[in-house]
């Protein structure tokens, strides 16, 4: 019975991909016999066409040479070609993904410590209170230019922008997850023979830690959209610096290769949060194993 | 836990040098609440005391600042007047006494740490090397009829089986004074006896001195040396009862036997005064 609805699922979920891709792939050849029911956005130069963009995906990531041979063919030519195209498809994801783990894992860090520290210590949070709040109110994305200004078109400004729209994210559900820490359960700890710093460790932490990683799904979301959004203004490398590129020249099947890409990195890494976070917190009863 | 009565006989000798040969003394204690404004007196110039060994119970319709009074004695909160002192010397919330245990009424595990894990837990803060630790907690397990289910999570346990867990963990670092709120209120009149069993079985052998609160006479019987009942509030010290059934207690059998009646039915009678006075307006 289950299997059953599983593979109904799946089937329904295949249809409408095809039915998409067709639709986007040929639909606009309907476009001078039906203006009425063909919109204008289909016409491939905005959007190009799945045919075009998957071509463009193989030149781009240098499968294929230029005379459409495969590449895993021939010995040495995807060394070749990769070295003779300076923002190649793979080094731009490796220079996003990297640039995007790293102002994760810097915004994360320190928006859990001063979480911890401000949720844990009352004066601190009442001193602090306004200029957080002030920080916050300012759309990070506009700091994007000053950052580039100030750090250079290098790797520094990009890991910068995913830090700030990361940090805030996590401090929040940080600082809201320890003061919602159940005063029973400090109280035991205390009545148990912890210390301070054993209550913050033993009993703060983990009790805080299904708020904190509530927080790390979309803030692994939002790190890329600061580094895109860095790579947009001025980079070397990276998917960002590829769909300006592709812009420039007017090539939608460019562009659309980048998102692809970009929604292929999104899913893995938003994936990899949800695994670690289901295992971190598989005492919860709906996360369990009984 | 088997070799835990040793060591803790082997604490006490210094006892007998203290000036007081009270454990716990509870001199004119008043505890009033501010609430919206209004002042609400919760406990009224109560003094009592525990001898080293004795298993009190506080025994009070709800209201009568039983709670309250267990809370100060373990600093959780603090007198408004009066003073509390353990083995001679004042509570201090600052400095809380590693002889001293408490349970709570609330389930208060750690949900993100199995059964072991929560009865280890004092053991692990104290630095208790991990394979000892692990004997005691296996003794543990099995004193509280909990084997086999040390590696589940407390959502996975019943009730019955987390009120067990807590016990034993706070019982692992063998406490002399044991302060208990309520611990078996919430459970089932069968579970309930067990736990009496587990209890009055580890109780016998270790002879902690006990402070035990609860509304539920039968229990009082069942369990203390002295039942130390409270009025309505605002809590003030109404009556002391001695129970004097031998020991080893069965808790249901003792239940059956006609001093228990007697005691029981005199004990009631002044219980039940406080708890018509307690839904007085």
């Amino acid at each position: 019975m289950r299997r059953q609805r599983h593979w109904a699922t799946l089937a329904w979920q295949g249809l409408i991909c095809l039915t998409g891709l067709a639709i986007w792939q040929w639909g606009y050849a309907l476009h001078d016999r039906l203006p009425w029911l063909v919109p204008e956005l289909l016409d491939p130069y905005f959007i190009s066409r799945p045919s075009d963009i998957a071509s463009q995906f193989l030149h781009l990531g240098c499968l294929v040479d230029e005379q459409g041979h495969w590449t895993i063919w021939t010995k040495g030519a995807f060394h070749q070609c990769v070295a003779g195209m300076d923002n190649n498809l793979w080094i731009a994801a490796l220079v996003t993904l990297k640039n995007t783990l790293t102002g994760f894992a810097v915004g994360v860090a320190s928006g859990f410590l001063l979480g911890l520290l401000l949720g844990r210590s009352d004066r601190l949070a009442r001193v602090f209170h306004p200029y957080i709040i002030a920080a916050n109110s300012v759309p990070r994305i506009a700091l994007a230019p000053i950052i580039i200004l100030a750090f250079g078109i290098g790797d520094a400004s990009k890991v910068v922008t995913a830090w700030l729209v990361v940090v805030f994210l996590v401090f929040f559900n940080t600082f809201e997850g320890v003061r919602s820490v159940d005063r029973d359960h400090i109280s035991a700890a205390r009545l148990l023979g912890a210390s301070e710093w054993q209550i913050t460790r033993t009993v703060v932490i983990p009790s805080a830690s299904a708020w904190v990683f509530a927080s790390l799904t979309p803030a692994i979301s939002f790190a890329l959209i600061g580094v895109i959004v860095g790579e947009f203004i001025g980079a070397e490398h990276g998917i960002g610096r590829m769909i300006i590129e592709a812009e420039a020249r007017g090539e939608a099947s460019g562009m659309m290769v980048a998102v692809f890409v970009l929604m292929v990195v999104g899913v893995a890494l938003s994936s990899v949060v949800r695994r670690v976070q289901s295992y971190l917190l598989r005492w919860r009863p709906q996360h369990g194993v009984f | 836990m088997s070799r835990s009565g040793a060591t803790a006989v082997a604490v006490r000798p210094s006892y007998g040098v203290r000036a007081s040969p009270h454990r716990i003394e509870v001199r004119d204690v008043s505890k009033t609440f501010t609430v919206d404004g209004r002042e609400i007196h919760a406990v009224d110039t109560v003094s009592f005391s525990v001898s080293e060994g004795e298993f009190v119970a506080l025994l009070g319709p709800s209201g009568s600042g039983k709670s309250t009074l267990l809370n100060m004695i373990a600093t959780l909160l603090e007198p408004s007047a009066g003073e509390i002192l353990i083995d001679g010397e004042p509570v201090n919330p600052r400095r809380p006494n590693r002889k001293v245990g408490y349970v709570f009424q609330k389930d208060t595990l750690f949900p993100w740490r199995t059964a072991e894990a929560n009865i280890a837990y004092s053991l692990q803060l104290a630095g208790v090397p991990a394979a000892e630790r692990r004997e005691r907690v296996q003794a543990a397990l099995a004193e509280a009829g909990l084997k086999g289910f040390g590696g589940f999570y407390p959502a996975a346990l019943s009730g019955g089986m987390r009120q067990r867990v807590a016990l034993m963990r706070t019982l692992i670092s063998r406490p002399q004074i044991l302060l208990m709120d309520e611990p078996f209120g919430a459970l089932d009149t069968h579970t309930k006896l067990d736990m009496h069993r587990v209890l009055l079985n580890i109780w016998e052998r270790e002879r902690q001195t006990v402070v035990f609160v609860t509304h539920d006479l039968g229990e009082a019987l069942t369990l203390a040396d002295r039942i130390i009942l409270l009025s309505a509030r605002p809590g003030r010290l109404k009556e002391e009862f001695v129970v004097s059934f031998p020991r080893p207690r069965d808790a249901v059998a003792l239940r059956e036997t006609a001093a228990y009646g007697d005691l029981f039915s005199r004990i009631w009678h002044s219980l039940g005064e406080e708890f018509v006075k307690g839904s007085e307006p």
